[in-house]
């Protein structure tokens, strides 16, 4: 282990806290509105954004932020009305986005440039600046913000679109809340988790959290929870085994996936 | 009776990406106070009607007017008074959702945004767990009761919307002869004093409420005949002898 100064070690931890809050606060979404393949696009759509970026010398989270969002608004309508297979828009958007980050990246000048890429890729928490972290925060408090003004509205949306609309209640502006909240949520998680994993990051908490917890309201509190701990847990792993800190987080929240399916009671019979 | 509570004029409804309308040339005006079922076969369009009077599917064709409401203009407002219990809706086992949770949510079109529930939301969703029976249930996750619980967990819902339109879609579907019987008579009840407008969607010809006033026979996407329900239950043997007869 390489001694650290104290200020970027508490930049990396708060970062992996606010990530780890973010992504499986919206993973819950994610994870029960059957957004999942639309959130996978949305990923590689932010890697390929920001090594587009990178190539033209723009801030790579803003380029990251463009194409992750805009695969949102493309996508959302597309499986709205289920016009096309989850697994056709996967197919295509997968193999599309990440052709074009290599392709990309292949072009990006520099040696500079070459670390920047491998760290969209595969994350680097020690890139993490105290802008990101601010503007992390700000995120963070936004979505925790939203979900408790409108709980009652995203509540009736998960449960059933179809019954929220025959109630009275206009799900569309939620609907597409929430993807661009997922858009923005993989955009500002690149740095930290990296392109090709930060899905992972998006999906596993929440999934574990639904493993064990019926009430929405509890889940909302258990998914931020683990995924923070996940966070933490990962990047101290980083720290000792010197792994890049995507792979190292990702490995801690399939373990506790893994985990919480095998203690789970909704999977026992009986 | 009481004003006209909906109106279709004309009405033909296509599904995205078909090209034959599932029901076309409907007229039909529902009074307030009445209470009306539509039976007919597999196929012949009673959920597609029903989704056109709250406005869930768009018309190609004619006017849906409910409360005086054209519904392709502003269905939102409307909709917080039409309950609607659809068919088979059957929730995951792992859904995040308490059966109380799904009660609750009756409630909160009408409540409307930033408004949470209150006190009396609660006791109302609580009134409405009691009068179909799944009061027991209350704390338990939704997608782990039975079909038939599942059913009454969602006419419970209904119920607290308060509404003043009922649509119910095969409601009674899952349910023991003896719930059947129980909860189609409490709705009726609540029918009569509330002075709701119902309409209720059945194959089962023997599942129409006695108290019904009209019944609205469909087919391949008409409504073919319109019946008092005596007649329908004295001269219907069979339900296959009735839906031969028709297509002849
Ligand atoms: N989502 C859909 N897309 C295309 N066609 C549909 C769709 N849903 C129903 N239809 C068609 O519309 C017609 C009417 O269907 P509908 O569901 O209204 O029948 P129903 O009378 O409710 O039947 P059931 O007794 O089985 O519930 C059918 O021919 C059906 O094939
Ligand atoms: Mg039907």
């Amino acid at each position: 282990m390489i001694p650290l100064p104290l200020q970027i070690i508490l930049t990396a931890i708060t970062a992996s806290i606010l990530a780890g809050i973010t992504c499986s606060l919206i993973g819950v979404f994610v994870v029960h509105m059957k957004l999942s393949s639309i959130g996978f696009c949305m990923s590689h759509a932010a890697f390929a954004g920001a090594a587009l970026g990178l190539l033209l010398a723009v801030d790579p989270l803003l380029s990251a932020l463009l194409f992750s969002t805009l695969v949102a608004f493309i996508l959302g309508p597309i499986s709205e009305k289920a016009r096309l297979s989850p697994g056709v828009i996967i197919g295509i958007m997968f193999s599309l986005t990440i052709g074009l980050g290599f392709i990309f990246l292949n072009f990006a000048p520099g040696v500079a440039a070459t670390q920047q890429a491998l760290s969209i890729l595969w994350g680097s928490i020690f890139s993490v600046t105290f802008d990101d972290l601010i503007l992390l925060g700000l995120l963070t408090f936004f979505i925790v913000f939203l979900l408790t003004l409108f709980f009652k509205e995203f509540q009736a949306l998960m449960f059933s679109r179809k019954l929220a609309e025959a109630s009275g209640i206009n799900t569309s502006v939620f609907y597409f809340l929430i993807l661009f909240l997922a858009g923005v949520t993989v955009a500002f998680s690149l740095k930290l988790v990296g392109g090709l994993l930060v899905f992972a990051l998006i999906v596993n908490p929440a999934s574990s959290a639904l493993q064990f917890i019926y009430d929405l309201k509890k889940v909302l509190v258990a998914s931020p929870i683990i995924g923070a701990i996940t966070c933490l847990l990962g990047f101290l792993l980083s720290l000792l085994l010197d792994f890049p800190v995507g792979s190292s987080i990702i490995i801690v929240s399939s373990f506790i996936f893994g985990l919480s399916v095998v203690l789970s009671p909704k999977r026992r019979r009986g | 009776m009481g004003e006209v509570i909906v109106k279709l004029s004309e009405v033909d409804t296509i599904y995205e990406g078909e090209h034959l309308p599932a029901i076309k040339g409907i007229n039909l005006e529902i009074r307030q106070g009445e209470m009306v079922s539509i039976v007919g076969p597999n196929g012949s369009g009673k959920t597609t009607l029903l989704e056109t009077v709250n406005g869930l599917l768009k018309v190609s064709r004619g006017e849906v007017r409910v409360f005086n409401v054209d519904m392709s203009r502003d269905p939102m407002r409307a909709r917080k008074n039409i309950g609607y219990v659809p068919q088979d809706f059957i929730s995951d086992h792992s859904v995040p959702f308490l059966a109380q949770d799904v009660v609750l949510m009756g409630r909160y079109g009408k409540l409307g945004l930033l408004q949470n529930p209150r006190k009396v939301d609660f006791e109302i969703a609580k009134e409405a767990m009691r009068l179909v029976g799944v009061e027991e249930f209350a704390h338990r996750p939704i997608g782990k009761l039975s079909g038939g619980e599942q059913q009454k967990v969602m006419i419970a819902r209904t119920i607290a919307q308060e509404p003043k339109l009922l649509l119910l879609d095969e409601p009674f579907s899952n349910l023991d002869i003896d719930s059947r019987k129980e909860i189609s008579e409490k709705i009726c009840r609540l029918h009569e004093e509330n002075n709701w407008t119902t309409i209720v969607v059945t194959h089962d010809l023997f599942s129409i409420p006695k108290r019904c006033n009209r019944v609205l026979v469909m087919d391949r996407g008409k409504i073919v005949a319109e019946e008092d329900p005596e007649s329908v239950m004295c001269s219907v043997k069979s339900l296959t002898g009735f839906y031969r007869g028709l297509r002849q």
